[in-house]
C-alpha cells in the first residue's frame, strides 16, 4: 500500500518485502504522499519523525 | 435439526455464520455484536467458536501468533479423523504454518507476488476481461458474478501455476466445495481430495517431462539451505494457490460489481478522476472484505474477559473489523478517496495475504475494463442476487442490465 501511495519513497526488495528507497529527509513535495502512506499502512510500520 | 436450521436466539451467544440472512448481509449482525456488552461473541454451533468484531481485538489476535495459532484456519472444524493439517491431511503452507517454519514457507513464494512480478499479468488479465465482455455485451444483460467475476482469478492462477486452462470448471467446483459448501462435510473431503490428486498428478508429470517457467516447476526446484524443498511443501502451496487465490478474489470483484451497479455517482467519480483508482480499490476492499480466517487457541487464556481454552476456534472477522466506527469514520459508507484506511481485508501480522498485489491488480483491471466498455448499468432485481458467506463472502448470481 505504501508503494501505491508514495512510490517515490517506498518500494519492495527482491523478495517482495517493503523497503524505503530514499535516505535522509523526505523532500517537502512528497510530504502529503508519505502521510497518506502512513495513514493507510495496516501494519503501522511507518512512523513520521518531524 | 442441524446447527444451520435452528433459529438464532442471541447474536452474542448463539451466532450462526451460515444463517441465510447473515450470509446475505453479515454487517448488521457484526454491528449488533460489536456494540453490545460482549464484542467478542461465542457460539456453541459447529463445535463452538469465538467471534471478535472490534478492529483492535481482531488485529491483536492476528498479531499474537503464539497464542492464536494457524494449525487450522478454516471457520469450520475439520472432518473427523482428519484433524492434522487444514486440508484432509495435507497442510497448506504458509497459511497453516506457524513459526519458525512459516518464515521460509512464506519467503519462498513472496517473490512471485511482488508488485513487479505481478505486473506482467496485467495485460493478460485485461485481455481476458475483454474477451468475457465480448460474450455478452450485445445481449444488454449479464450475470456480473457468474459470467464475469467468476472466470477471472481462476484463469490467472491457472496461468501462473502452468495447469490446463480448460480445467477451469473443475478448479472452480473444487474450490467452491472447500470454501462455500462448508456444512457439507462429505463434499468438502471430496473437493480436497480432487485438488490434492490433481496436483500430485501435475508434479509427477513434471518429474517425467520437465518444464520451464511455471510456478509448480519453480517450487519443485526450489532449495532451502542447500536442500530441495519437500514435495509435501510443493503440494501444499499449489493447493493453497487454488484455494486462496480464486474464490477470494472473485468474491471481491463480484461485490465491487454489485456496488458499482447501484452507484452511478461512484462510476462517474472514477471516470472523471482516474487517479482515484488505487484508493478506491482499497476502500472497496475495506467495505466488502470477503475473507474470514480462523485461529486455534494454544493454551488457556483470558482474552478481553473471555475465558478461551486451549483448542478453541477463534474466527477473525476481518469484514467486521473493517467496519468498526472506532477505527473508520462512517464505516458503512463507501468513500472512494478515504484518507485513513488501515483496513485488514488482507489480514494482519505474519500471515498477511501474500497475494495481495495480485488480488489488487485483478480487482482493478476487472472493474476498469468493465467500466470502460459498459459505463452505465444497473441491477436487474436486488432480490435475485444470491450470496455465499462463512469463510468467503460474495455474490454468486448478480444479474445486471445495460
Ligand atoms: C481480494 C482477494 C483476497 C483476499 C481478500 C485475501 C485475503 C487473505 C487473508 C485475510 C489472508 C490472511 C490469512 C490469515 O491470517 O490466516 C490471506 C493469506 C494468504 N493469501 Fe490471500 N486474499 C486474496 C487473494 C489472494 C490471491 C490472489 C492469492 C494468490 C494466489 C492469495 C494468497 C494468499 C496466501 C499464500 C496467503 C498466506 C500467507 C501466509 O500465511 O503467510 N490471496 N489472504
Amino acid at each position: 500500500m505504501c508503494a501505491i501511495a508514495a512510490p517515490e519513497v517506498f518500494g519492495s526488495d527482491e523478495i517482495g518485502n517493503a523497503k524505503v528507497l530514499i535516505t535522509g529527509e523526505i523532500p517537502a513535495a512528497l510530504h502529503a504522499k508519505v502521510r497518506r502512506a502512513e495513514s493507510n499502512c495496516p501494519e503501522r510500520a511507518i512512523t513520521i519523525i518531524e | 435439526m442441524t446447527d444451520t436450521q435452528k433459529p438464532v436466539k442471541d447474536m452474542t451467544t448463539d451466532y450462526d455464520i451460515f444463517d441465510p440472512e447473515f450470509v446475505k448481509n453479515p454487517y448488521s449482525g457484526y454491528t449488533e455484536i460489536r456494540e453490545s456488552q460482549c464484542p467478542i461473541a461465542h457460539t456453541e454451533r459447529y463445535e463452538g467458536s469465538w467471534l471478535p468484531t472490534r478492529y483492535e481485538d481482531v488485529v491483536a489476535i492476528a498479531q499474537e501468533f503464539e497464542t492464536f495459532t494457524s494449525r487450522q484456519i478454516l471457520v469450520m472444524p475439520p472432518v473427523e479423523g482428519r484433524s492434522e493439517g487444514a486440508y484432509a491431511g495435507v497442510a497448506a503452507p504458509p497459511i497453516t504454518s506457524d513459526p519458525p517454519d512459516h518464515h521460509w514457507h512464506r519467503r519462498l513464494i513472496l517473490p512471485v507476488f511482488s508488485p513487479q512480478s505481478v505486473a506482467k499479468y496485467e495485460q493478460g488479465t485485461r485481455d481476458l476481461c475483454n474477451a468475457l465482455i465480448d460474450e455478452f455485451i450485445d445481449k444488454g444483460t449479464a450475470d456480473a458474478a457468474a459470467d464475469y467475476a467468476q472466470h477471472i482469478p481462476v484463469r490467472v492462477i491457472a496461468t501462473m501455476l502452468g495447469v490446463p486452462l480448460e480445467m477451469e470448471p473443475e478448479f472452480t467446483e473444487w474450490v467452491r466445495g472447500v470454501l462455500e459448501n462448508m456444512t457439507d462435510k462429505e463434499a468438502r473431503i471430496k473437493a480436497f481430495m480432487n485438488i490434492v490428486q490433481f496436483f500430485m498428478g501435475q508434479i509427477e508429470d513434471r518429474k517425467k517431462n520437465p518444464r520451464e517457467n511455471d510456478l509448480i516447476t519453480e517450487l519443485m526446484n526450489a532449495e532451502v539451505e542447500g536442500k530441495k524443498v519437500p514435495i509435501e511443501y510443493v503440494l501444499g502451496v499449489c493447493q493453497l494457490m487454488l484455494v486462496a487465490g480464486i474464490d477470494t478474489t472473485w468474491s471481491a470483484i463480484g461485490s465491487c460489481m454489485w456496488h458499482m451497479a447501484q452507484h452511478p455517482e461512484h462510476r462517474k467519480q472514477l471516470r472523471e478522476n482516474p487517479d482515484l483508482w488505487p484508493t478506491a480499490i482499497e476502500e472497496l476492499l475495506r467495505v466488502y472484505a470477503p475473507v474470514t480466517m480462523a485461529r486455534i487457541v494454544d493454551h488457556d487464556i483470558e482474552f478481553q474477559g473471555c475465558p478461551m481454552k486451549a483448542g478453541d476456534r477463534v474466527l477473525m472477522a476481518f469484514p467486521a473489523a473493517n467496519r468498526d466506527p472506532r477505527q473508520f469514520e462512517n464505516p458503512d459508507e463507501v468513500i472512494l478517496d478515504r484518507e485513513n484506511n488501515r483496513h485488514v481485508a488482507f489480514g494482519s501480522g505474519i500471515h498477511r495475504c501474500a497475494g495481495s498485489n495480485l488480488a489488487r491488480l485483478e480487482v482493478r483491471v476487472a472493474l476498469q475494463t468493465w467500466l470502460d466498455r459498459i459505463p452505465e448499468f444497473e441491477l436487474v432485481d436486488q432480490s435475485t442476487v444470491t450470496w455465499v458467506g462463512g469463510q468467503v463472502h460474495g455474490p454468486r448470481k448478480c444479474m445486471v442490465k445495460f
